[in-house]
């Protein structure tokens, strides 16, 4: 039996008088990693950016309904959702502090214990391997960190609030191979802990470490399903047209 | 740890935002306010194109039109004045001299952005008005000229910055692709970067002459504060340094204390109206360049 | 073709000559004539002799400038940097947002002397303020709110949109990610328009001549006491005859002042994260 996380009714997007999503309906399964694949400008990003609501943030307008967990988000309070679902960025953002104070700042606001900060930096350090790299240097600037690094610290920063999803911008298209790679092998341990949602524009990423696939275009899901039988089987014509496309 | 309250924050900000938005309200509606009874007893005839003010006479006639000539004559001479000179330095600084030396030589120019007015007022009376004295045979050095030159010194920083940033972004953008078509340093910069920077320098210049127009302390104190009509080599009175001078002696609610206050909404007008043109000129020019 | 070369050339040079060594004479001159007036009892003294300022120092313009200026920053910073937040981070009205930033610019490009006039109407006649500590400082508030509030807006615009954003998707509310993240990053710029706020302030002449600063008074022990300011002592000197060398000197310690302040803040500003 599946277990569904997350569930979008009729979620359409708009920015102004322009439409980027129409009607999205989609499930996601717990402990998976899903990757929404399609071409540039077919409201991937904006399809994710709006599952913890940051899409208002940029200007963005949400009909519809998207339940985490049999609630519907629009129901929550803000704080509340972004605290389950986490997001991490294309490009790295880290904070212009130390890498500690960059790991504590949520964890600090929510109220965390003094003498728990510690643990909870190692702890979620140690998830994303960044820990062994760092631990003696926990105090330096993470603005001086290797690229790979601080998209790592950025994802690592997400974990620290405990969330249940993790929504991923392309989060390697400004890392080298040797990044990506570490990135997607944590990415699959820590779909044990945490359900994945993440955007791409490489297939082979998606093959790579995707459970299910979403194909969308012009601001809707053309096809969907488990990777394997998407990539080898696809049904929709269009889907077959990208994935022909990119493989070349 | 102390529970942070969003709403607090969200409370105490809006207010802050109130406050200041009162207040420069309430100097509009004074300045609207106050100058409305002049404007309801004297015509504007009259007072725009009249010939004298004298306020105090038994006869009393209000006119601002010497004084707005007056005004405007520095104004434009500063600008006159500052134009060949800002761009010039602002090219010398971007082409001419080391990186690190035209940095610190535009921190200094900056500088004089925060010398107050009274001191360049005090700097045009004992140098300039004083050599306008010795060496000009004139009477009185106080005038018009030496208003302009004063001026225009204090509106390097607002001419030199501008233009120097904007050049500074030119040379980024389209030296090196004009270098490599053989023609020379001189040639590029006079055709390509002055074409370029046009549009931003007439700006800047606009938004100095504003600056020129409401500045009282330095102007006042070397241009002699003669309600006549302007002439280059004598004395005149500006808009601002009528304000200073008379706002003490008038008499509160009197006829002459609000022609006072018409004085400082004519000013703003024309800043308005400068203003204005340098928004527009902006608009068209960031279309042309993107 | 050559000689349009030459004369570019030439009018480059010579221009950026003549703007560099008039620039630095003005410093020079003031350090020059200022540096042989300006002895410890100049600084710590107050003014003298018949007529008044003719000997003596000049103690209670520097304090009174100096309370007046930090004060008038202290109130119009505050605000200013509410004002600019709103703007940044809360107004939701774009309309609102427009008509409030038109405002603010429209204020910032008039004279100081018609804030003067304002200062002069509400708190003087007005309110029946004496010309005190307090009236100048508030005419000043007003001067620097909108100088500050946009120099502060700009700053609070400058720092990355996606780090704020990022904050939020953390859970975190938008006055804790401004307070921890977007102040902090923006404090240099923050600071430098504060200095430069208070220059202004301490510098202006016009808006304090009819609404507070005196000719002689004491170091004020209250709000409500009269206060002696720099520039206006500077003014009186000088437009009187009273006395052209302690006038260099006056300039001198205003001037340092200035210069000092605006040193001070970008230093607070520059501080790395605490």
């Amino acid at each position: 039996m599946k277990e569904i996380v997350l569930k979008t009714e009729d979620l359409c997007v708009s920015y102004g008088q322009k439409k980027i999503l129409k009607k999205i309906n989609t499930l996601f399964e717990k402990n998976k990693i899903t990757a929404i694949i399609g071409p540039s400008g077919c409201g991937k990003s904006t399809f994710l950016k709006s599952l913890n609501r940051t899409v208002e943030e940029y200007g963005g307008n949400m009909e519809g309904k998207i339940h985490l967990n049999n609630v519907n988000i629009m129901d929550m309070p803000l704080q509340n959702l972004r605290k389950s679902v986490g997001m991490v960025f294309q490009l790295p953002i880290v904070f212009p502090f130390s890498i500690y104070n960059n790991m504590i700042y949520a964890p600090k606001y929510f109220g965390e214990k003094k003498e728990k900060l510690n643990d909870i930096v190692i702890k979620n350090l140690k998830k994303t391997g960044l820990y062994d790299e760092v631990k003696d240097n926990l105090k330096m600037m993470a603005t001086k960190l290797s690229g790979g690094q601080q998209q790592r610290l950025a994802i690592a920063r997400c974990l620290t609030v405990n969330p249940e999803i993790i929504l991923l911008d392309e989060p390697c298209s400004a890392l080298d191979i040797k990044n990506t790679a570490n990135i997607e092998n944590m990415l699959l341990e820590l779909k044990n802990e945490y359900t994945i949602i993440i955007v791409t524009h490489n297939l082979s990423q998606a093959k790579r470490i995707a459970d299910n696939v979403i194909f969308m275009d012009e601001g809707q899901i053309i096809e969907e399903g488990n990777q394997n039988e998407m990539f080898d089987n696809p049904v929709n014509v269009r889907t077959k047209e990208y994935l022909m496309y990119m493989r070349n | 740890m102390k529970k942070y309250n969003e709403n607090i924050f969200r409370i105490v900000i809006t207010i802050g935002a109130i406050l200041s938005s009162i207040l420069v309200l309430l100097v509009f509606f004074y300045i609207l306010n106050e100058s409305l009874p002049f404007l309801k007893k004297v015509c504007w005839k009259e007072f725009l194109l009249g010939g004298t003010w004298s306020p105090l006479s038994s006869n009393p006639s209000f006119s601002f039109l010497p004084m707005i000539l007056g005004t405007l004559y520095v104004s434009f001479l500063a600008i006159a004045i500052v134009m060949p000179l800002g761009i010039g330095c602002a090219f010398f600084l971007s082409f001419l001299v080391k990186k690190s030396h035209s940095k610190v030589i535009l921190s200094f120019i900056d500088m004089l952005a925060g010398i107050p007015s009274v001191i360049f007022g005090f700097f045009g009376l004992v140098v300039l008005v004083k050599f306008m004295e010795q060496n000009l045979d004139m009477v009185t050095g106080e005038s018009v000229l030496v208003g302009g030159i004063l001026l225009s010194v204090m509106l390097f920083p607002y001419v030199i910055t501008g233009c120097a940033e904007t050049l500074e972004k030119g040379k980024e953008k389209y030296y090196i692709a004009s270098q490599s078509l053989g023609v020379s340093k001189w040639y590029t910069m006079r055709v390509i970067m002055l074409s370029y920077a046009a549009n931003s320098i007439f700006v800047n210049l606009l938004l100095a002459f504003s600056r020129a127009v409401g500045e009282t302390m330095a102007v006042m104190m070397v241009m002699g504060n003669s309600p006549i009509f302007p002439r280059l080599l004598g004395r005149a009175e500006t808009i601002p340094s009528l304000i200073a001078l008379e706002m003490g002696t008038a008499t509160y609610k009197s006829i002459h204390y609000s022609a006072l206050y018409t004085a400082g909404l004519i000013l703003i007008v024309i800043i308005l109206i400068i203003q204005f043109i340098a928004y527009k000129v902006n608009k068209m020019g960031s279309r042309r360049f993107k | 073709m050559k000689i349009k070369d030459i004369i570019f050339k030439s009018w480059i040079y010579i221009s950026g000559i003549i703007v560099v060594v008039v620039t630095f004479g003005v410093f020079l001159y003031f350090l020059y004539k200022g540096i042989k007036v300006v002895t410890l009892e100049f600084i710590l003294e107050a003014p003298g002799g018949m007529p008044l300022g003719t000997e003596g120092g000049v103690f209670p313009a520097i304090m009174g400038s100096l309370m007046s200026g930090l004060l008038s920053g202290l109130i119009g910073g505050l605000l200013g940097l509410c004002t600019s937040i709103y703007l940044v981070f809360y107004c939701n009205n774009k309309k609102n947002q427009k008509y409030m930033l038109h405002a603010l610019q429209l204020l910032a490009g008039i004279p100081s002397v018609i804030i003067g006039l304002f200062g002069y109407t509400v708190l003087i006649v007005g309110l029946g303020l004496n010309k005190s500590l307090i009236s100048v400082t508030l005419t000043l508030t007003v001067m620097i709110i909108p100088f500050i509030a946009l120099r502060m807006k700009k700053a609070l615009e400058e720092t990355s949109k996606d780090q704020f954003i990022c904050s939020l998707s953390l859970g975190i509310p938008k006055g804790y990610t401004i307070i921890h993240l977007v102040i902090p990053n923006a404090l240099k710029y923050i600071m430098t328009s504060l200095g430069l706020g208070i220059v202004f302030a301490m510098g202006a002449t016009a808006p304090i001549m009819f609404t507070g600063a005196v000719i002689i008074a004491g170091v004020p022990n209250k709000l409500t006491d009269p206060i002696m300011a720099l520039p206006y002592h500077l003014y009186v000197l000088v437009n009187e005859g009273i006395s052209i060398e302690m006038a260099y000197g006056t300039a001198f310690v205003l001037i340092v002042l200035v210069l000092l302040i605006n040193l001070i803040c970008h230093f607070i500003g520059n501080f790395e994260d605490v």
